[in-house]
């Protein structure tokens, strides 16, 4: 299994895509927080104070934002191989195809996290500067170190997500396109007008991993982390099932 | 010969890293004989929606010998193929590598190399696609730049598959094959884009990986002139089916009746009535009789006794090219209603 782990990281560290969606992926947290920052204390708009805890558990939920990246970095990584018809060589070398998605999902969960971590430490230094500048620097503690790993966590499991609904969805364009129409139409529209529903939705469960403040009926953190990668892994399950079956053409 | 399959697949790990430590790395040096493989193809069926694309297909592919599997465009050829290397799940039937299926095979690099795709993720080198399956067999990455050597594209490893020619882009898939130093090699249709440099190289290479190192190779292709100078056997099918299997000696000869006679004669109905009447098959047009399964020596004996004048008696020994016309006209995917109305009948 490490060897197909290792096949995969080779397959994305020789060609650049990776670069492009970290960069974006650091960039949407950071404009996120800058944004945040500088709106702050800003009765008008409604935005808590630089200071506050309100503010500093926001700001440092900024890379919660870049999640839509990281799920399409899980989806390149299984749709490529249709996409550029390499799926024919890699079930080749390995004709149990189970263990093909298996290794995606363990090596774009491992290369998640230096991800995230890049993103996050990004994104503090940013509001270190910013926020420090306006008054305080946000502090590493109890509830801000909380949602500064949930964050993290959800860039990890929303690759994991990505890769699931690429095995499932095998048409990259599709895949992605239907990816950002559902977390930005579809589940908008359920969060506004079927409350009781959206909990048990992704993004109820982004929400409830890494929010801080009063929202919409949500579950616990923990649950919410849970409920995400169960979306993942089914995902991938179902993706994994439906490869086994599928002709390669 | 029937292999035992079950300890012959586990018996051959050692052969990669000698020949990676080879300091004569190119194939022409290679003596080195590997485990002989047969591939036993059975009953293999196929349909897409309601589209038979292969029925009941059969042969085998003896080691150290170059099989041609010939057929027009559709004929299912790719399709058999890919359910040979498990990639397409078949209706029925088994394909076996020394009695084992390719899911089942420890170690499938090692024992199969195919070439079925020049589709390569376009923004990745030559030598980096290939090191991705070195990392997913198992094998030391350097293996990547043996095999570019051995096709000739050394040079070309660090650019961009995107930016080959079709001709590279064969000889990268020819190189991922060879990768696991494989007994047995499926090729579809490997000459598309090479230069008449590379052909002619290809044949030399196919060639010498039978005959001097003992491997299996099956070679897919529409065009019999294509591996004509290469194949020692010939497996042809049309329309899903297997229409000859046989070594090329015996396609040329034309004894397994694919031949015909042509015979004019000034009576032509009395002609056939007596070839007829003992059950010879004869098509007349005009003046014209077209005979076939019968020598001329024979036809000429039976017009003798029936004491009918003949203008011409000539065997119509086609050449290759045309009995590999007659057998599969009319049973490719774009077969013209009207090309050939005999052809047609034949497959309905």
């Amino acid at each position: 299994m490490m060897r197909l782990v290792r096949a995969e990281w080779t397959k994305l560290f020789t060609t650049r895509v990776w670069i492009g969606l970290l960069l974006g992926a650091v960039a949407l947290a950071v404009l996120s927080s800058v944004i945040l920052t500088a709106f702050a204390g800003d009765p008008e708009v409604g935005i808590p104070a630089v200071g506050t805890p309100l503010y500093e558990q926001l700001a440092l939920a900024g890379p919660s934002n870049s999640v839509v990246l990281m799920l399409v970095l899980g989806v390149i990584g299984t749709t490529q191989e249709y996409r550029h018809r390499t799926a024919t060589p890699t079930f080749l070398a390995t004709p149990q195809r189970g263990r093909v998605v298996a290794a995606k999902v363990l090596a774009y969960a491992l290369v998640a996290v230096p991800f995230a971590l890049v993103v996050t430490a990004v994104n503090y230094a940013v509001l270190a500067v910013y926020a420090g500048a306006r008054g305080a620097v946000p502090g590493l503690t109890g509830d801000n170190l909380r949602v500064v790993l949930t964050a993290a966590l959800a860039l990890v499991i929303y690759t994991v997500i990505g890769v699931g609904l690429g095995a499932l969805i095998r048409n990259q364009v599709g895949a992605i396109v239907g990816a950002l129409v559902y977390l930005f139409v579809i589940e908008a529209l359920i969060r506004q007008f079927i409350g009781g529903a959206y909990k048990w939705l992704p993004g109820g469960g982004l929400e409830a991993l890494t929010a801080t403040f009063e929202g919409p009926d949500l579950l616990e953190a923990w649950q919410g982390g849970v409920l995400l990668l169960g979306y993942g892994l089914v995902a991938a399950v179902l993706g994994t099932l439906l490869a086994v079956r599928r002709d390669i053409v | 010969m029937r292999l035992d399959g079950s300890s012959r697949a586990r018996t051959r790990e050692p052969a990669i890293s000698s020949a990676r430590t080879s300091s004569a790395p190119r194939p022409g040096a290679g003596t080195q004989r590997v485990e002989p493989v047969q591939v036993e193809i059975s009953g293999l069926t196929k349909s897409f929606r309601n589209v038979r694309a292969v029925a009941d297909l059969g042969f085998t592919v003896e080691p150290g010998t170059v099989t041609g599997f010939l057929g027009p465009n559709g004929a299912g050829k790719t399709t058999t193929l890919r359910m040979v290397l498990g990639l397409m799940q078949p209706d029925a039937g088994t394909a076996t590598f020394n009695g084992r299926t390719y899911a089942e095979l420890a170690e499938p690099l090692r024992t199969v190399g195919a070439v079925l795709e020049t589709a390569f993720h376009p923004a990745r080198s030559g030598r980096n696609h290939l090191r991705v399956y070195c990392r997913a067999a198992g094998f030391p990455v350097e293996r990547a730049d043996d095999v570019l050597a051995q096709v000739g594209l050394t040079d070309a490893g660090n650019r961009r598959a995107g930016g080959y020619s079709l001709g590279m882009r064969q000889r990268l898939a020819l190189a991922t094959a060879l990768l696991g130093d494989p007994a047995v090699l499926v090729l579809d249709e490997p000459a598309n884009g090479l230069d008449p440099e590379g052909i002619q190289w290809l044949r030399g290479f196919i060639r010498h990986l039978a005959h001097e190192q003992g491997r299996t190779v099956l070679v897919s292709s529409h065009l019999l002139s294509e591996v004509e100078q290469t194949v020692d056997r010939v497996v042809i099918v049309g329309a899903g089916q297997l229409v000859r299997e046989g070594s090329m000696e015996q396609l040329r000869s034309g004894a397994d009746g694919a031949g015909t006679v042509l015979v004019r004669s000034p009576e032509p109905v009395r002609l056939a009535d007596a070839l007829q009447a003992d059950g010879i098959q004869v098509a007349v047009d005009g003046d014209a009789l077209t005979v076939s399964g019968r020598t001329t020596a024979e036809i000429g004996a039976r017009a003798f006794a029936a004491g009918v004048e003949l203008h011409e008696l000539r065997s119509k020994t086609s050449g290759l090219e045309e009995i590999y016309f007659q057998l599969t006209a009319g049973r490719g995917q774009f077969a013209a209603p009207s090309a050939d109305p005999v052809a047609q009948e034949a497959t309905r």
